[in-house]
C-alpha cells in the first residue's frame, strides 16, 4: 500500500475542463479523458496545493454530514496510480 | 446503423501543412505531397478550432508534416487553447529551440510530442534523411524543463526493433511521461516501403519480452505504450478510429475533411472542404463520413459476424491497399477471404531487404 498523497496536485499537462456540449465534468491529459462525477470534480479541483486534511475539511463543510476521508483517499490513490495527481509538496 | 444518436467527435487532427524538414519513410502523409499545397489560413484554421469545440471536440492534435514551420504556429495555439480545447502537438523538433517552447507553453499548448527514429544518432538522422538527432534530444529535455507533459514516439520497423531495449532507457534517461512504441502502420509510405520495414517474427518476440520484462520490473516513471502490429499478432483487425467517423476527424492542411488522415489516398472518395462547410454539417451530413459510418455498408463475412462493432471491418485504407476493394473486410482478419495476403507479405519481406524509399518533400511554399 503506497503512502497516502498528502498535497495532491495535478500532473502536468493533466487539467480539469467542464465540457459544455455534453453536460460533464473531465479530467483531461495526453492521448485522455475521464469523466468525473460530482465528487470527483469536487477533489480534482480542490488539488491546487492544498493539504489533503484541508480538502477533506473543505468537503465536510460543503457537505454537511458526508465522511468524505476514505473516498478521497482511495479517490486519490486511483488517480496517483494512472500519473494523474501526484505529491505536491516536500515530504518532512 | 443502430438507434443511437450519432456521437459528438472527441478528438480532431488538424495537419496544419505537410510540409516538413524530415523524409521519414513512414510518413503517414500523401505519396503525391505536390498535390496539396494550397494550405488554409491562419483565420480559416481559428473559425475550425473554434467549430471543433462547439461540436464537442476534446483534444486536438496540431500535426503535419511538421507543425512548426508554420509562421503562425503560436497564433494556432492560442486559438486552440481559448476554444477551450486540450491541445497536443506532434513535432519532428528539429525547428524548434528553448525560446519557441516557451513561447508555446505561453501560448496554451498541453502536451508536447516528439517523434524519434532511433536511439543511435547516426541511424536516426538517417531514416529522417537529415542530421536531427541532437536537436530532438534538446526539444524534449527543454520541454521537460519547462513543465511540459512529453511523450517520445518511436515508429518501430525492422531496422530499429533490435534496439527496443535502448529506446526504453533513453526514453527514462530523457525522463519523458509518455514512451509510444509505434509499430509501423503500412498505409502511406509505409505501404510502399513495406517490405523494407516489416520486421520478422523473431524482432518481434524479443521486443515483446523486453517490453514485458520492464513493465514487470518496473518503468521508470515513464508510461509505456506498446501494441502490437496486426500483420503478425492479430486474429481481427483493429478497430480502426474506433469505427469511421464515430470519434474523430481529420482535416487536411488545404481544408479538406477526412474521417482518417490517410483515407485521401483512396481513389474515388470526394472529401469535403472546411472553406465551404462547417464541421458540424460534415459530421453530421458529408457522404463520406456516412459511408462506412455503423455496419450498413459492410460486405460478408463482416456483415454477419459477432466482431462487426468490436473491430468494424478494421481498418479502410488498408483493406484498399491490400485488396484494391474500399469495402472488403480488413485481410488482417483470418475470415477474410483475402486473409492470404498478409502471409504473402511478410513472405515477401522475409525474401527481400530492398532499398528505403523516402518520403520527398515538396519544395518550400505553401499559403503561410
Amino acid at each position: 500500500m503506497p503512502q497516502p498523497i498528502a498535497t495532491p496536485v495535478l500532473a502536468p499537462g493533466t487539467r480539469y475542463r467542464w465540457d459544455k456540449v455534453r453536460n460533464q465534468h473531465q479530467l483531461v491529459f495526453p492521448e485522455g479523458m475521464i469523466v468525473l462525477n460530482e465528487p470527483g470534480q469536487a477533489i480534482v479541483q480542490l488539488c491546487d496545493g492544498r493539504t489533503t486534511d484541508e480538502l477533506i475539511a473543505v468537503l465536510k463543510e460543503k457537505y454537511p454530514g458526508a465522511e468524505p476521508a476514505g473516498d478521497v483517499h482511495e479517490f486519490l490513490g486511483h488517480l496517483a496510480k494512472r500519473g494523474l495527481v501526484r505529491e505536491g509538496a516536500q515530504r518532512d | 446503423m443502430t438507434d443511437t444518436p450519432l456521437p459528438r467527435p472527441l478528438a480532431l487532427l488538424a495537419e496544419v501543412t505537410y510540409r516538413c524538414p524530415l523524409q521519414c519513410p513512414y510518413c503517414s502523409n500523401p505519396l503525391e505531397l505536390n498535390q496539396y499545397r494550397d494550405e488554409l489560413d491562419t483565420e480559416t484554421w481559428v473559425r475550425v478550432f473554434n467549430q471543433a469545440a462547439e461540436l464537442g471536440v476534446v483534444q486536438l492534435h496540431l500535426s503535419g508534416g511538421e507543425p512548426l514551420v508554420r509562421r503562425d504556429i503560436l497564433d494556432l495555439v492560442r486559438a486552440a487553447s481559448g476554444a477551450g480545447l486540450y491541445s497536443n502537438m506532434s513535432t519532428g523538433a528539429t525547428v524548434v529551440d528553448g525560446n519557441r517552447l516557451e513561447q508555446l507553453r505561453e501560448a496554451g499548448l498541453d502536451h508536447f510530442q516528439v517523434s524519434l527514429l532511433d536511439t543511435l544518432p547516426e541511424s536516426n538522422d538517417r531514416l529522417a534523411g537529415a542530421p536531427s538527432f541532437d536537436r530532438k534530444r534538446e526539444a524534449v529535455l527543454g520541454a521537460k524543463r519547462l513543465g511540459f507533459p512529453v511523450t517520445l514516439n518511436v515508429v518501430l520497423h525492422r531496422q530499429n526493433l533490435d534496439r527496443i531495449a535502448e529506446v526504453i532507457a533513453l526514453a527514462q534517461a530523457w525522463k519523458v511521461d509518455r514512451l509510444e512504441l509505434a509499430h509501423t502502420q503500412y498505409t502511406g509510405w509505409a505501404f510502399k516501403n513495406r517490405a523494407a520495414l516489416m520486421p520478422t517474427r523473431g524482432q518481434l518476440d524479443r521486443a515483446h519480452a523486453e517490453v514485458e520484462r520492464v513493465r514487470a520490473e518496473g518503468t521508470g516513471g515513464v508510461d509505456i505504450q506498446h501494441v502490437l502490429p496486426d500483420y503478425y499478432f492479430e486474429r481481427f483487425p483493429k478497430a480502426c478510429l474506433q469505427g469511421w467517423g464515430m470519434v474523430s476527424m481529420s482535416v487536411a492542411p488545404d481544408g479538406f475533411v477526412l474521417p482518417c488522415q490517410t483515407a485521401r489516398e483512396i481513389p474515388g472518395l470526394e472529401f469535403p472542404n472546411v472553406r465551404e462547410h462547417s464541421l458540424e454539417d460534415i459530421w453530421e451530413r458529408a457522404p463520406i463520413f456516412q459511408r462506412f459510418r455503423g455496419t450498413g455498408w459492410m460486405p460478408e463475412p463482416c456483415r454477419s459476424c459477432d466482431r462487426r462493432e468490436i473491430d468494424f471491418g478494421g481498418c479502410r485504407c488498408q483493406a484498399f491497399l491490400m485488396t484494391g476493394d474500399v469495402t472488403a473486410t480488413d485481410p488482417i482478419c483470418e475470415l477474410s477471404p483475402h486473409h492470404h495476403l498478409v502471409a504473402a507479405a511478410l513472405e515477401e519481406a522475409a525474401q527481400n531487404d530492398p532499398p528505403l524509399l523516402y518520403r520527398v518533400m515538396p519544395r518550400a511554399g505553401g499559403a503561410v
